[in-house]
């Protein structure tokens, strides 16, 4: 029965290749005509995945090509992994989450999963992708004391209960849940995500409970692996990409070792999706990726030694990328950063210094910060007038975008800023003018920066005038990320400043996860965020009764329903956030420059740069676009 | 002079235990390393497989145990779990920002950064010398002013700086290549006359670039010291003695010159490996410089330790050649330290 719809699927290809559009790529042409790989109709799954590109507003393009893009470190090589965005299930543009890799996804109740897969699907390598491949890595891996000796994945948990996997047959796999997992697919849509599913035809050479014990042994010297667990770890780089023997169901497959010079990828002949006229995606049939210094970027680009560039472009880049568009061949658009704010400015509620900590708990204190900023002044001094003068709020193009959020206390009122410090009780003043606190000591702010990009610093400074006016002295210390990161955890940083929410274009049905202390990582309040992540085995209980509201908020959603419920609390949310300036948020939608070559077709002139949920390029789908001429 | 040698190879070895403890004080002295830096990480973002791996890394380096003991351990006389394995037997510890060997990752940067090096000494010794002379016999005069010029310029103008100018106006007038030490296509071939042209025309900014502020300071002190050679009577014998200026000047004062820069060999040794740090990092060329700013930054000790610690070698070794030379060479330098 099989063979016949085969056949049937393969006549109907053929029949659909009369057509001139239908190509094969010239990349394969010689492989095919020489019988090494089978044609395209056999390569592709029985049901791929039709991409209507007209529906998209892109036009259906032609195979070949290669496109240079630069790196700046060996192991960005994972960004291929981001940027050709092959997701169980995915995003689409207006994300919306969509199956991808799985033909269908059933959900019953929230709780019980089905996914059913492609037929005919097969990894880069061309060996059948099947249920088989998940199974292998939730018995084999997720649950194999020596390879996961923390336990499952918290993806896999739902207040700590793992779910009961049923394989139904080769194309059809069950994980049922006795309670509602509103995360599960959000997560597997993410930029980098839980990877369920194994190769495990290749990974069973490397454990110990498949493979024979000789060769694993003789595999082990080889690496000077001290156990077959960490040799496994070290074959296991599905995100990582840089073990190019791993077969991979991305859009294109790296075929270099590890290195520092660079990498080159070439199309994966089995590749799921399809365009309308049948042609296999991708279109463009080699990637190179070069590593340099990130410095040396815009000068390279200038040369026109870059075909498709958005990393390591930073806006101050923009007049130099711009005045060389003649000379490299390309164009340069001006996409929008998609976090929440670009700078924001957040009092820490978990602050060691008591005084200190009570301020940054007081909500009319944070207004009164954010009503000091002249938001114009930053925006035109640093980014030309192109970033929204906004707080942190949903930007523009996300449906729970609202004018009022973006507007609450972001308005440049030094008097009221002023008069609100001091009913507060900081009305009196040193010599230069600075507030005093209670207890004698001048009303100074550390602000510690990551120092990575420019126009913080900048920003920085022009802040530190503005809330001079208001007798808030402001001192900025730079240090590296991580020390940052773990001072911020500690309660030892005052003010640190960061992106707004990561997040800037939520929809209901994305996990409220930025709005809530639910993570160490929100700098507002890491210890509170640490005591929910940890379920209270270290940091501190809510303590503000406006944040014990957001977690309760938080866990209304995860059990909410139906997208109206959501919204309601995502709005609810907002308000809170809205109200209680929470983080001070300087300017939202910084321009963010990609560059093209004018030789390629369907890139997006405007579009969103956002790591979740987008995956940076992926959900404008790398794989669509095409070189002309 | 045996004995001479032998003395100072045990003060060496002292020397390098004191510095080892130093090197390994100074890269555990920022809180934390890489390891439990990014299980915090993994932590937060709830990827707990990961911990596990790095978790599992901890314990096979050694992270667990008090400072003291990963001393001895990443030394190798004391038994780690897979007993004794450190620098004395070989094994030179794992970086797990790259996840690799530490001896693969800095073999593999070796051999570019000693070319890159080597170049740049050849370049300030093949322009200092002959500029550094003149500017000393022909002192105050145009040549003089030139040089002292030319000087000033690489002295005073900071390395990035001129790489980012040199590679702007290189690129558009001369077609060089930005970045970099090789083309891609050449990466992993084997060398061929193509591939040698392509090094050498990636390597010309670079030379110039760092060599130039070292051949600069260079030229100053050839010039200082060779002006104070010119003025001593024996000079004045040798021209009344009817010899000519050249050879006047090459044959006694600058061979006297000349001893600060055997005694510069010492330092030269280290500088042909981690030389060159922030410039390559603007540059992007894949040497030893960037390989260490990064394995700091990122607290991955068993890379950056090792990479001081040969350093630390070389400087030795270095030194003891150059002392070696400076007694040949000088016969009034005694290698007999007087009686203590």
């Amino acid at each position: 029965m099989r063979s016949l719809i085969r056949c049937l699927f393969v006549a109907l290809a053929t029949g659909a290749a009369a057509l001139p559009a239908v190509a094969e790529s010239p990349l394969l042409e010689n492989r095919v005509h020489e019988g090494a790989l089978p044609p395209m109709a056999q390569r592709l799954p029985h049901e791929p995945q039709i991409v209507d590109l007209a529906l998209k507003g892109r036009e259906p393009g032609r195979h070949g090509g290669t496109l240079r893009m630069f790196i700046t470190k060996p192991r960005d090589i994972r960004y291929m992994v981001v940027y050709g965005y092959a997701r169980l299930v995915g995003y689409t543009e207006d994300y919306a989450l969509a199956p991808d890799i799985l033909r269908d996804v059933e959900i019953e109740d929230g709780r019980v999963f089905t996914f059913h897969l492609r037929k005919g699907h097969r990894w880069s390598d061309g060996h059948p992708f099947t249920t088989e491949d998940f199974r292998y890595w939730w018995e084999d891996v997720a649950n194999n004391a020596e390879l996961a000796p923390a336990g499952l994945p918290r993806v896999m948990l739902v207040d700590g209960e793992a779910p009961e996997v049923t394989v139904i047959d080769a194309h059809t796999i069950r994980y049922a849940w006795s309670e509602r997992n509103p995360l599960f697919l959000t997560q597997l849509a993410a930029a980098r995500p839980p990877f369920i599913y194994r190769p495990a035809h290749y990974m069973k050479q490397f454990h110990a409970d498949h493979a024979d014990p000789e060769a694993l042994a003789g595999l082990m010297d080889e690496v000077r692996a001290r156990n077959w667990a960490s040799l496994h770890n070290a074959k296991d780089n599905m995100y990582r990409y840089d073990n190019p023997d791993l077969p991979s169901l991305q859009p294109w497959v790296s075929i270099t070792e590890k290195n520092a010079q660079g990498y080159d990828l070439i199309r994966n002949p089995y590749f799921h999706r399809v365009d309308a006229q049948g042609n296999q995606l991708p279109y463009i049939d080699r990637i190179e990726l070069t590593i340099a210094a990130g410095g040396l970027i815009p000068q390279k680009i200038g040369l026109g030694e870059v075909d498709l560039q958005i990393r390591s472009l930073a806006f101050s880049d923009a007049p130099v990328l711009k005045q060389a568009e003649a000379q490299g061949g390309y164009t340069t658009y001006l996409w929008v950063n998609g976090a929440g704010s670009d700078i924001a400015l957040y009092p820490n509620q978990n602050y060691t210094d008591p005084d200190f900590r009570a301020l940054f708990r007081d909500p009319v204190f944070r207004r009164a910060l954010s009503l000091a900023v002249n938001r114009k002044t930053i925006n035109r001094t640093l980014f030309f007038g192109l970033a929204k003068e906004s707080n942190v709020a949903p930007l523009e193009g996300s449906p729970l975008y609202d004018p009022a959020l973006s507007s609450a206390y972001a308005g440049y009122d030094p008097q009221t800023a002023n008069s609100l410090l001091d009913t507060l009780g900081l009305d009196a003043r040193d010599g230069d003018g600075t507030r005093i606190l209670a207890d004698g000591r001048r009303l100074e702010i550390v602000v510690e920066t990551a120092g990575e990009r420019p126009e913080v610093s900048d920003a920085l400074e022009l802040l530190s005038e503005m809330w001079s006016e208001i007798g808030v002295k402001l001192i900025v210390r730079p240090l590296d990320r991580d020390i940052l990161r773990n001072k911020v955890y500690a309660g030892e940083s005052m003010m640190p400043v960061w992106y707004g929410w990561n997040n800037g274009v939520p929809t209901p049905n994305a996990p409220p996860r930025d709005l809530a202390p639910i993570d160490q990582t929100q700098f507002s309040w890491p210890m509170w965020g640490q005591y929910f992540q940890t379920k209270g085995q270290a940091g501190e209980e809510v303590e503000t009764a406006v944040a014990q509201r957001l977690l309760e908020l938080y866990e209304s959603w995860l059990l909410a329903i139906d997208a109206e419920a959501r919204a309601a609390i995502w709005q609810e949310m907002l308000a809170i956030h809205a109200d209680q300036v929470f983080a001070i948020g300087l300017v939202s939608a910084a321009p963010q420059p990609l560059i093209a070559s004018n030789r390629l077709r369907n890139v997006p002139a405007s579009g969103i740069y956002a790591w979740e949920p987008g995956a940076h390029l992926g959900i404008y789908r790398m794989d669509e676009f095409w070189f002309d001429g | 002079m045996l004995a001479f040698i032998l003395r100072r190879c045990v003060t060496m070895l002292w020397t390098l235990v004191v510095v080892s403890i130093l090197v390994f004080i100074i890269v555990n002295l920022p809180p934390g390393d890489i390891l439990s830096n990014r299980i915090d990480q993994l932590m937060a973002s709830g990827e707990e497989s990961s911990v596990a791996q790095a978790l599992f890394l901890a314990e096979q380096y050694s992270l667990d145990q008090p400072l003291w003991r990963q001393y001895l351990i990443w030394i190798g006389v004391w038994p780690g779990p897979e007993g004794f394995s450190g620098i004395i037997q070989g094994d030179f510890g794992w970086s797990f920002e790259l996840d690799r060997p530490v001896w693969d990752i800095v073999a593999e940067a070796m051999w570019m950064t000693v070319v890159l090096n080597f170049s740049t000494i050849v370049f300030i010794y093949f322009f200092a010398l002959p500029l550094g002379a003149i500017a000393a016999v022909k002192a105050n005069t145009l040549v003089d002013y030139l040089a002292t010029f030319i000087g000033y310029i690489g002295l005073a103008t900071p390395n990035f700086l001129l790489a980012l100018v040199l590679y702007n106006y290189g690129a558009q007038w001369f077609g060089l290549p930005v970045g970099g030490l090789m083309s891609r296509e050449y990466a992993g071939a084997p060398m061929s006359m193509e591939k040698l042209g392509d090094i050498l025309l990636h390597l010309i900014v670079p030379v110039i670039v760092i060599g130039t502020s070292g051949m600069a300071a260079m030229v100053r002190r050839l010039r200082a010291n060779l002006l104070d050679e010119l003025g001593k009577p024996y000079v004045v014998t040798a021209a009344a003695k009817g010899l000519t200026p050249g050879r006047a000047v090459v044959k006694y004062p600058l061979r006297m010159a000349l001893n600060p820069f055997v005694a510069d060999i010492g330092n030269l040794l280290p500088q042909l490996v981690s030389g060159s740090v922030i410039v390559s990092v603007v540059m992007g060329l894949q040497t030893v410089g960037p390989l260490l700013l990064q394995s700091l930054r990122a607290q991955d000790y068993f890379l950056s330790g090792f990479i001081l610690l040969f350093a630390s070698v070389l400087t030795l070794i270095g030194m003891l050649i150059s002392d070696i030379l400076l007694a040949v060479l000088d016969p009034r330098i005694r290698y007999s330290a007087r009686a203590r």
